[in-house]
């Protein structure tokens, strides 16, 4: 394996370091309790990583076969512009995911799941810095009149509200938000680094690898604590039940099946030699996965619940509860976690704003509807300014005010009284002062 | 990813993983251990998860192998490339299962530059043993010592 290391120019770094001490406080916290946490791993650094030795022909698309592009002046305006937006969108889901972490990671229970999320809020940092490398090294200026440095200023004075993808626009409202979101949208950031890996533009490619390693264990971040939690709630714990962790999915699954974009899009990437699968096909692929997850967790659920059952009989009891519902052997198919459908609570793509209940089921009343979704999504989060956005955009497009496609293209609006930090949209994150290098190498 | 004639998938550990290795390490040992390989697999998924590699059979899990490379480890200053725990499943031993996931890691372990692999091997796992020695491994002149506390 051969990696080379970077560092962004000074002006730049300092302006992650700065937006860092904002809204990532505990990073020092991190790093001096680094080796009680994750002991032997080599210490988180502030860097670009960028794998050598990798395929240099276009893989996919109507030029492959063909040297990959190692300046986007090289490529297509339209070809460009459509890498652009897809490292701009990176750029922000990394940053947004930190100031959501952030609202929720005080309230872990557990002092090792607050790490792992601290380290991955880190990771996440380091996975901007990337997109920022990518985005100040070379020269845009065939595909955007804005600048680098403009670029940069505009991704790092994004707040949840005003993020590229929805998923990154809604506020934590306990740490069930913390774990499910790496389990289930960390899981769409897997998708897409994948499909990146064969990037036609091949410091994007070079780009991918490490994030992806360092992705791997976000989702196990997510995941083990789900496990977890999943025992405890068998056994009939006070502090989380089954039902808290359904509503947690219900609510983060629709954004993650809408961070691919339209069903019907996705052929222009493929075409272009930037991903090698359209946006429903991958969906589609995360679906399947997720669902694997969840029967994972009722596997758990059930071997916690009654330990004498063999793994054969505890398989069994799982099948013969999600195939008759009620109950068996004391356990009730409600305590169990399940896929909302596909086109529940959606908002993007080809069944947005269409009412389609959490089993399946139609409705043409957006009252009744949007009473249904009181039913499935946690409390906090059907008290806040997102669910109210949602509900209004059901009822203009009820009302016949919109269309569903005009509602789909507005973006939610999460407006600001406070935060994280109340001064920050009035703080310029990059100062102004000579270009300097930090310093160079590789590892 | 590579599929063999035998459609065993030899791929990357991943996070939906747990529950798979979790019940063939039940199958093997006779013990349900999750919190043991929820811990284990969060610890190698965050060292080095390329290293880390499962097989698959029909969609199930039918082995796993995984380890990492080290450097100063008993004095071996040089890189060198552990394979820590493994398992094939019972029932499908006999189809180059494990001789795969150790081509795939022997690989992965080369190319972070290891010269050498080693691993540990109860004496009374004639099985295991038999299976290293055919992948061409050589008992090291390096003992193991214990001592109950």
């Amino acid at each position: 394996m051969n990696v080379t290391k970077t560092y962004i120019p000074k002006k730049f770094h300092q302006a992650v370091v700065k937006w860092q001490e904002t809204y990532l406080p505990d990073f020092d916290f991190l790093l001096d309790n680094w080796d009680k946490y994750f002991p032997q791993d080599t210490q988180f650094e502030l860097c670009a990583f960028r794998e050598m030795g990798m395929c240099n022909e276009i893989e996919c698309g109507d030029q492959k076969g063909k040297a990959k592009f190692q300046h986007a002046a090289e490529m297509e305006q339209q070809q460009g512009g459509h890498l652009l937006g897809a490292l701009k969108a990176q750029a922000s889901t990394e940053f947004g995911s930190i100031q959501q972490h952030q609202l929720t990671l005080a309230r872990a229970q557990e002092e090792e799941e607050q790490f792992w999320i601290l380290r991955m809020m880190a990771e996440e940092l380091r996975h901007g810095y990337q997109m920022f490398h990518l985005l100040l090294e070379d020269d845009w200026s065939d595909v955007t009149d804005q600048s680098g440095p403009e670029m940069v200023e505009e991704i790092l004075s994004m707040q949840t509200g005003s993020h590229i993808l929805g998923a990154f626009n809604i506020d934590f409202d306990s740490f069930i938000d913390n774990v499910t979101f790496c389990a289930l949208i960390d899981r769409v950031g897997k998708y897409q680094l994948s499909m990146q890996r064969i990037s036609a533009y091949k410091p994007m490619a070079e780009s991918m690898p490490q994030m992806l390693r360092e992705e791997a264990f976000h989702l196990a971040a997510g995941v083990v604590p789900l496990r977890r939690w999943m025992e405890k709630a068998a056994q009939d714990s006070v502090y989380i039940t089954t039902q808290d962790i359904q509503k947690a999915i219900n609510k983060w699954l629709p954004r993650g099946l809408e961070m691919f974009g339209d069903e019907r899009g996705g052929g222009t990437n493929v075409r272009y030699g930037l991903k090698p699968m359209k946006n429903a096909e991958a969906q589609e692929q995360y679906y399947q996965e997720v669902g694997k997850v969840v029967r994972d967790l009722n596997m758990r659920f059930i071997r916690a619940r009654l330990p004498e059952l063999s793994l054969s009989n505890a398989e069994a009891l799982l099948e013969k509860l999600l195939a008759d519902g009620g109950n068996s052997q004391g356990i009730f198919w409600e305590e169990l976690v399940h896929m909302p459908h596909r086109n529940f609570f959606r908002r993007r793509g080809v069944p947005a704003f269409e009412m389609v209940g959490w089993d399946g089921e139609a409705f043409d009343d957006a009252e009744a509807y949007l009473r249904h979704l009181t039913t499935h999504l946690p409390d906090g989060y059907r008290a806040g300014r997102d669910f109210k956005d949602y509900a209004q955009m059901i009822h203009r497009v009820h009302a016949g005010e919109l269309t569903r496609d005009e509602a789909a293209r507005t973006m939610p609006s999460l407006r600001r009284v406070g935060g994280v930090c109340p001064c920050s949209r009035a703080v310029r994150w990059v100062a102004e002062e000579p270009d300097a290098i930090v310093s160079g190498g590789s590892v | 990813m590579t599929e063999s004639e035998t459609t065993v998938l030899i791929r990357q550990l991943e996070d939906t993983d747990i529950g798979g290795i979790t019940a063939l390490d039940e199958k093997i040992g006779g013990e349900y251990r999750p919190e043991v390989w929820e811990r284990r697999i969060g610890y190698y998924l965050r060292r080095d998860p390329e290293a880390q590699v499962v097989a698959e059979v029909d969609g199930r899990l039918a082995g796993f192998m995984l380890g990492e490379v080290r450097s100063g480890e008993f004095g071996l200053e040089e890189p060198t490339g552990w394979i820590e725990v493994m398992g094939v499943d019972p029932d499908m031993r006999g189809q180059a299962i494990g001789r795969q996931l150790a081509e795939q890691i022997l690989h992965h372990f080369q190319s972070q530059g290891a010269s050498s692999v080693r691993t540990l091997v109860d004496e009374t796992m004639t099985e295991i043993a038999g299976f290293f020695d055919s992948l061409g491994f050589e008992p090291a002149p390096l003992r193991s010592f214990v001592k109950n506390l």
